[in-house]
């Protein structure tokens, strides 16, 4: 039998199911979300602004900032009620699975184009909820997933310190220092590489000082390698990164408490924490 | 250097596994592509074997002594190892050098008792890093890529192969944004350019000793795509960018093919098949039996034409089995004992039609890999054969036109994430300039702007 025929002969269904395109939903706008309605500010400017972000449209994002700002708007208020609702809308979307990753990262450079505005007119850095440092381990070049976890923090509200990858532990720790950072997290790709992680633990030990959470993830980081060293917790998603800050800062969690509570606090079933 | 501009399979039913255009001979008696798959094992050194030099070299003699044991104990008329290096492994070519030798001795100990085929893949890592001066080129990391190379040559493998990154600094800001304008130019045009760099280099250093120049895969790119695009309920990379990605990762890898590289191409590289369709040298894959290293969408469909069957990777650890060496070979070598069964028995064109419709419509990834579609995508390739942009151009437009046909005879279906994003890549690419140079330099003004760690510098831009 030919492959031709071989292929008229098949129900495809029979094989393979492509569930995403099966339970998939009507088309909706997105400010129709139900949750979402109940994000997006309904006066303006904060409204537009909102909705500039959740649109991905950086230009009128910028535009909507700099008009609010020439009618004196005050620059918090704008950073508060009108950019981060969007972005906190996007995320929203992201978690339920209408938005994607690209919608994600569009709408985060849009509203920090927006941020950026307001920061000259005030003068200094807008508040955040909390500085996290990021790094790739030393010897290590794969940086996408520190990349995706930089891009969660900061659209999660966070200042995050970007290391870059290949960093050198002395590097790791001199930032923890300076920054005193809320949460680190370090990413490796390898098992050969991963094993700077409790040689950065051990680095700050010595010199008398603690975080309250190193969040280890990547490539071939195993949660019981990560969990065979104090003060980190394994991480699984990227987007996970901002949920354990949020615990971190608003409930005053500990790495011990992430890792017996991992799954409540992102909100999900997570495989490796069953 | 000769580009391809026509494709040495004249027709896709040509292609079967086992059987490739150019086998490939190498030391202790093996031959790719020559009649009969190859299993490969590969397993990835154990934490805090990268201390020391001399661990390194037990955990490479564990691996491979284990391996050869397995392979004798069930029977396995010949197998590929596979070492892909450490950082340390490549940033301290003494390393390689003395890595590579207990291998290569453990190896051909197995064969002189026993007789068995063995082959010693060695993959030194690229370690250099775009955004550290002085870039891809000429710094002391691409040096000491280059010196493990030649120690991977001069110390007994049977070849080498790589996984370059050149470019990815780009691909990586296209794909996390939906950029296809960008992924092109990361992969295509970047990746073109700077294979050319190592592979010239490469095979040279081959030459000097009894060792084949393999080839590359786009790891870097094209598998970051697929990676990320994940299951089906993934959001984080559409899939039929994803797919149009790995189109044109097939127009990149081909470069080493054009430099001199013999193949079998590495195993990652699910390109792997249109380059095989336009070159006909031997490949290695991997997919149902890589599942311990991760999961993607056509586990049967990459065997269809494949030379080597690998496992990817695998902790080194126990299983209840074995250890992993011992459990993985023998679960690609089963796997190629019934390929080689069909090719014996004349069922090949069989068992390779139903690997590929096992998977053929499970994803648009997989779709625009199956053998046929593979062979048009390599056609595609080779009209701009000449010129490294537009065939990229014309592999991602080819692949988007058969996930469209696919779609239209209601046999792919795709949500409105991969609807969308098909749409808006294919407009952008047919609306792309016709110049290669034009090309550029609307990238290198966009580009150098947003993305920090590019440098046009490490592609002589």
């Amino acid at each position: 039998m030919s492959y031709e025929e071989l292929e008229n002969k098949m129900d495809q269904t029979f094989l393979a199911v492509r569930y995403n395109v099966e339970i998939e939903g009507a088309a909706i706008k997105p400010e129709e979300d139900l949750d979402v309605v109940n994000i997006i500010p309904t006066e303006e400017p904060f409204r537009a602004i909102a909705l500039a972000v959740l649109y991905e449209d950086r230009e009128a994002s910028l535009a909507n900032v700099e008009k609010a700002l020439a009618n004196d708007i005050s620059p918090i208020d704008i950073i508060n009620n009108g950019l981060m609702k969007g972005m906190d809308a996007v995320s929203l979307l992201y978690t339920k699975g209408f938005y994607f990753l690209p919608d994600l990262m569009l709408a985060g450079d849009g509203m920090m184009e927006g941020v950026k505005e307001c920061e000259k007119v005030l003068g200094h850095k807008s508040e955040t909820k909390g500085t996290i440092v990021s790094f790739v381990a030393e010897g290590d070049p794969h940086d996408i997933g520190k990349n995706l976890v930089v891009m969660f923090l900061r659209a999660g509200g966070y200042e995050a310190i970007d290391m870059g990858r290949d960093v050198p532990t002395v590097d790791v720790v001199k930032a923890i220092k300076e920054y005193n950072p809320i949460f680190v997290t370090g990413t490796a790709l390898m098992t050969t590489t991963m094993t700077v992680f409790p040689k950065v633990v051990e680095a700050l030990q010595k010199e008398g000082l603690e975080v309250p959470a190193i969040g280890c993830g990547g490539g071939a980081v195993r949660k019981d390698f990560v969990e065979s060293f104090p003060m980190s917790v394994y991480g699984v998603e990227a987007y996970h990164a901002p949920k354990l800050a949020d615990a971190i800062v608003k409930d005053k969690k500990t790495w011990k408490d992430l890792r017996k509570e991992y799954a409540d606090i992102v909100g999900e079933f997570v495989s490796e924490y069953s | 250097m000769k580009r391809f501009t026509r494709m040495i399979y004249k027709n896709p039913d040509e292609m079967v596994f086992g059987k490739a255009k150019f086998p490939v001979s190498q030391r202790w008696n093996i031959q790719i592509g020559a009649g009969y798959v190859l299993p490969e094992i590969k397993v990835a050194p154990v934490e805090g074997s990268e201390e020391s030099k001399e661990k390194m070299v037990s955990e490479c003699r564990n691996i491979t002594q284990s391996a050869c044991e397995r392979a004798v104990a069930v029977g396995l008329p010949a197998f590929m190892l596979e070492q892909e290096h450490i950082f340390q492994q490549t940033n301290n070519p003494e390393w390689t050098a003395e890595c590579t030798q207990i291998q290569a001795e453990t190896l051909e100990k197995y064969h002189d008792e026993y007789d068995i085929k063995v082959s010693l893949r060695a993959t030194p890592a690229d370690i250099r890093l775009e955004e550290r001066s002085p870039g891809l080129r000429g710094s002391d990391y691409d040096n000491k890529v280059m010196e493990s190379v030649e120690a991977s040559a001069a110390n007994g493998a049977s070849d080498v192969a790589i996984e370059t990154i050149g470019g990815k600094s780009v691909s990586d800001y296209g794909i996390a944004r939906g950029d296809p304008k960008a992924i092109l130019f990361g992969i295509g045009v970047l990746g073109s350019i700077d294979m050319e760099y190592m592979w010239k280099r490469i095979v040279d250093v081959c030459k000097k000793y009894d060792c084949r120049p393999a080839g590359d895969t786009d790891c870097a790119q094209a598998n970051t795509a697929m990676f990320m695009a994940g299951g089906l309920l993934d959001k984080d990379c559409s899939h039929t960018l994803a797919a149009l990605a790995r189109a044109m990762a097939a127009a990149r890898s081909l470069v080493a093919v054009e430099c001199g590289a013999i193949g079998p191409l590495k195993d990652c590289g699910y390109e792997n098949p249109i380059i095989k369709a336009i070159s006909g040298v031997p490949i290695a894959t991997e997919g149902k039996n890589a599942v311990c290293a991760h999961s993607d969408l056509m586990g049967n469909l990459t065997a269809a034409v494949t030379d080597v069957w690998s496992n990817e990777s695998v902790y080194h650890r126990q299983e209840m089995g074995g250890t992993t060496p011992e459990v993985w070979l023998q679960a690609t070598g089963y796997e190629a004992a019934l390929m080689n069964t069909a090719l014996q028995t004349g069922q090949e064109k069989v068992l390779r039609d139903l690997y590929t419709l096992t998977d053929k419509y499970r994803d648009p990834q997989a779709l625009v890999l199956a053998y046929d579609n593979a062979y048009r995508i390599g056609e595609a390739i080779v009209k701009y054969g000449n010129d490294p942009y537009l065939r990229s151009r014309a592999a991602a437009l080819e692949s988007g036109a058969i996930i469209n046909e696919a779609v239209e005879a209601k046999k792919m279906y795709l949500t409105r994430f991969e609807r969308d994003s098909l749409d808006s890549a294919l407009k952008i690419f047919e609306g792309l300039p016709t110049e290669s140079d034009q090309f550029i330099d609307e990238c290198l003004r966009k580009y150098s702007r947003k993305v920090a760690e590019f440098d046009p510098k490490s592609y002589e831009l």
